[in-house]
């Protein structure tokens, strides 16, 4: 078996900002990323939706690189930049040919020191993001499913249930004060992770990292939201209109093991037999055998960026003539036989075989192929900020190719009972004729 | 470094340092026998390898639209040796990928995995490429699917949109439908299917590209077992109508009822790649709207918030190009923001870009061409784009310097050429309740519903 070993070296900067640096020189690119151990769950409440437009925000100027000149200055080294707010972080990041790493160090360094934005900058952007969830949610077919259509059916915890996006009127409620103050606690060294990936000398790098980073002020790490559920006991269900598409659909999720838990590596498993392209359970029997459905796939999300509840997700869009109670007995039929039965032995083999080859690919791309080792990074990042050890990137496959059969089946008995999921079913409303 | 010594004056943006060279690894290329043309690179940064094999003939030459798109799709389902579950497991236990399709111009097989297992994937790529077996039960799903896909698809602001873009600018010219009816799809047969399939899916005038972690050599020999004993004359093509000629300005409205944003989008022909005007374009085409840091990005999110996706790109077909400029605004802005898009487009045509926009423009083109250094797929797309396009041998390597040859008149006379603002078409999906008014101030109206019909 051929494998993969990666370069990587982590250390912490006097005000408490871990630096994890991972060379490879084979193109002269690097990528840098700065993550905050900040998302949607800790929001404020009344503030639906403050995490992803305070990202937004982060792109509007800082006390030396001022509105524009942040977008300004990566394109204009030749490269490319994103940010993007997810349930327990939020990421910055830029790849560029690695002549301008010094000066993405300069803009990262200088907005983490001095955020400086204007009642003007956040007019502008809470419009630029009503637009962003007009298009990905509002208007469009099976917009915001079910990513936003589950977790208030499945949490009782605001932290876990509520509209990540954010409801207009909490946007528009926002203030320049809650900006400051959200900067002031989340935004602070001790809280985050700044990456270096690529064409860059591992103690240059570290050197770098401590000129533009190590003079940011120390400020004690802020408290985290207690995101804890209460223990589920029987299933939950609801109800979304669809308003564009033609199909019926539903989603149902399954509360999921806790990371590096022994039952997470075996989930992590089974979600590739049920959910792995059309060789998983659920598309084979669903849409190539019984076709009752057109689509039928899910995942746990991301597989290492959450540090808090989350679930198993199977999307299924069914024919019209399909009925939800035979789309759910069919469903149930699939996951019954895994509960009784687990999975094979050379099923788990091969399934092992396709996360290692996925694992790769995520490493190498994982953002297409526009932002190279994206997902390096990403992974990286995660195992600083939620297992305090960036090494794992070595070690975290090991987990899964021990997993066994038995565990596979255990495992599924307990985590995919009924009582522990949430349905939430989007249904096409009754339109007129046009 | 000299400057980590000194002291940190944040005021100061870091200047660059200097350049490491960009080199791009070394393509092997070799012409089987058969006239199957194979493109190879090694890359071992990761233990695996992504190959795409192309046949240069899409849905624009099929008898039916889409029906090149179909043949690929039911292609993946069987093959003369394995059913449609033991090629999806086969797939699993190699941990690999697989996908079959078409556009306008190329169908294709694309697939990647463990270098371990690049052999037994070959075999089934070249088995999904010559030995399909068309069952008749998965046409028959494939056929129903498509007919479901295709209700969705005619709900989606940006599919409409640029499907009525299309067939404003193609007009008579396949290349105007970009997607079947559900008429035209109930219509396709077996027959249809496996009578492309016989004659498009040929070695000669095919391309396999192959980038990852194998040797060069290996793999050409792999290559030459598997599919050097395939035979067949490449196919042959009829002559096409001609893309209507240039019209003046004109509004074509899509209406989608309730719908709470609008979809934009302007365009005009413009250039195949193969245009010595290509890289000219591009470069005018990212100061206007191609980039972040693009004067329309500027102007209607940046400083106005009308959208949060606006961009502007040239389009590439084979026969012909076009330029498109598009963006989802809220209904209020209809308007305001195709004033924006024509201002925008005029500027580029009548004023002369400033040194330092136009400096910054072309470090921006030549660093991220070089971000398709960094993974697989990155060099395997910039090959297939070399290879497919019948670009120069050293297309890779000179583009930096071709690129940073271009001036500020370059970008005037791509502007004046290509910008066509005055004939330029412009498509809006939305509610016309809320956007008519707003519309007719650009034009003659026509307005269509979802399915195509003018209403």
């Amino acid at each position: 078996m051929s494998g993969l070993h990666v370069e990587v070296e982590s250390r912490k900067l006097a005000n408490g900002l871990r630096v994890v640096v991972s060379p490879e020189r084979t193109a002269p690119l690097v990528t840098v990323g700065v993550y905050y151990n900040i998302g949607f769950r800790l929001e404020p409440h009344g503030r639906s939706g403050f995490a992803h437009l305070f990202e937004h925000m982060m792109f509007q100027g800082s006390e030396n690189a001022g509105k524009m000149v942040h977008i300004k200055l990566v394109n204009s080294s030749g490269g490319v930049l994103n940010g993007s707010t997810h349930y327990d972080l939020t990421n910055y990041f830029e790849t560029v040919p690695s002549n301008a790493l010094e000066r993405m160090l300069w803009l990262e360094s200088d907005r983490m020191r001095a955020l400086k934005v204007d009642d003007e900058n956040l007019r502008n952007q809470r419009d630029v993001v009503k637009e962003e969830v007009r298009v990905n949610v509002l208007n469009q077919p099976y917009g915001g499913f079910p990513w936003l259509d589950l977790p208030p059916v499945a949490f009782r915890n605001w932290a876990n249930a509520h509209n990540f996006y954010g409801e207009f009127a909490d946007l528009d409620a926002a203030t320049l004060a809650d900006v400051r103050e959200f900067f002031n606690t989340y935004y602070v060294p001790s809280n985050a992770v700044l990456l270096i990936i690529g064409d860059v000398e591992m103690e240059e790098a570290f050197t770098l990292a401590k000129r533009y980073f190590e003079d940011i002020p120390s400020i004690p790490t802020p408290i985290q939201a207690d995101t804890t559920e209460p223990v589920q006991t029987e299933e939950r269900r609801g109800t979304v209109e669809e308003k564009f598409g033609t199909l019926p659909a539903v989603a149902i999720g399954y509360r999921f093991p806790a990371r590096r838990t022994p039952d997470w590596y075996a989930m992590s498993l089974l979600d590739h037999a049920l959910h792995g392209g059309r060789a998983g359970r659920f598309y084979r029997r669903l849409v190539l055998e019984q076709q009752l459905a057109v689509e039928a796939a899910g995942d746990t999300g991301d597989p290492f960026d959450y540090n808090g509840p989350s679930q198993l997700v199977t999307r299924v869009i069914y024919k019209p003539e399909v009925t939800s109670e035979q789309i759910m007995a069919a469903y149930d039929a699939i996951v019954e036989d895994v509960r009784k039965k687990g999975i094979e032995a050379d099923e788990l083999e091969h399934v092992k075989v396709k996360f290692r080859a996925e694992y790769y690919s995520s490493l190498e791309g994982g953002h297409g192929s526009s932002f190279p080792r994206f997902g390096l990074m990403h992974y990286l990042a995660c195992f600083t900020l939620f297992d305090n050890d960036p090494t794992l990137i070595n070690s975290i496959l090991d987990g899964f190719m021990k997993v066994t059969p038995a565990q596979v089946q255990a495992a599924a008995g307990k985590y995919l009972a009924s009582s522990q999921r949430a349905i939430v079913f989007r249904l096409p409303s009754q339109k007129e004729a046009a | 470094m000299a400057s980590s010594i000194s002291k940190l004056n944040r005021a100061e943006i870091p200047a660059l340092g200097p350049e490491r060279p960009v080199v791009w690894p070394r393509r092997f290329r070799r012409k089987l026998s058969n006239g199957l043309e194979v493109g190879l690179v090694e890359s071992h940064t990761i233990p695996k390898f992504t190959a795409e094999l192309f046949f240069r003939s899409g849905n624009s030459v099929a008898a039916t639209p889409g029906l090149a798109e179909m043949a690929a799709t039911v292609a993946r389902t069987g093959t003369a040796h394995r059913t449609s579950r033991q090629i999806e497991e086969d797939l699993r236990r190699w941990g690999s990928d697989l996908s079959t399709g078409a556009g306008a111009d190329t169908s294709a097989v694309a697939f990647g995995g463990l270098g371990e297992f690049s052999r037994p994937l070959l075999e089934l790529a070249s088995e999904m490429a010559r030995d399909a077996a068309f069952p008749v039960e998965q046409f028959e799903r494939e056929k129903r699917q498509k007919l479901e896909e295709l209700k969705i698809a005619r709900t989606t602001p940006d599919f409409l949109a640029s499907e009525r873009l299309r067939k404003v600018l193609f007009g008579s010219h396949p290349y105007a439908t970009i997607a079947p009816s559900e008429a035209q799809v109930e219509g396709y047969t077996l027959d249809s299917l496996t009578s492309f399939y016989r004659e498009h899916y040929r070695p000669s005038g095919a391309l396999l590209v192959a980038v990852g972690d194998f040797s060069a050599e290996k793999m050409f020999a792999d290559i030459e077992s598997i599919f050097g004993n395939w035979t067949g004359a490449p196919p042959t093509v009829a002559a096409q109508p001609a893309p209507p000629a240039a019209q003046s300005r004109r509004v074509h409205l899509v209406h989608v009822p309730g719908s709470v944003q609008s979809e934009i989008i302007v365009g005009n022909m413009a250039i195949t790649r193969k245009n010595p005007d290509w890289l000219r374009l591009a470069l005018a085409n990212n100061i206007y709207g191609g980039a972040f840091n693009s004067r329309l990005v500027m102007n209607i999110r940046e400083q106005k918030g009308y959208t949060y996706s606006p961009r502007s790109g040239s389009h590439s077909l084979r026969q012909y190009g076009y330029f498109s400029v598009s963006a989802a605004v809220r209904n209020e802005v209809v308007a305001a923001s195709l004033t924006e898009i024509f201002y925008e487009l005029d500027r580029m045509r009548s004023l002369p870009v400033e040194a330092m926009e136009l400096a910054d423009a072309l470090h921006y083109m030549t660093g991220v061409f070089s971000l398709g250094l960094g993974t697989q797929g990155g060099i395997a797309g910039q090959l297939a784009t070399v290879l497919m396009n019948d670009l120069p041998d050293d297309y890779l390597e000179t583009y930096r310097e071709r690129v940073r040859a271009l001036t500020s008149g370059d970008v005037m006379l791509a502007a004046r050429k290509y910008f066509d603002s005055a004939h330029a078409q412009i498509v809006i999906a939305g509610d016309r309740a809320h956007i008519g008014e707003q519309a007719a101030l650009f034009g003659d109206v026509e307005t269509f519903d979802a399915q195509g019909n003018r209403i």
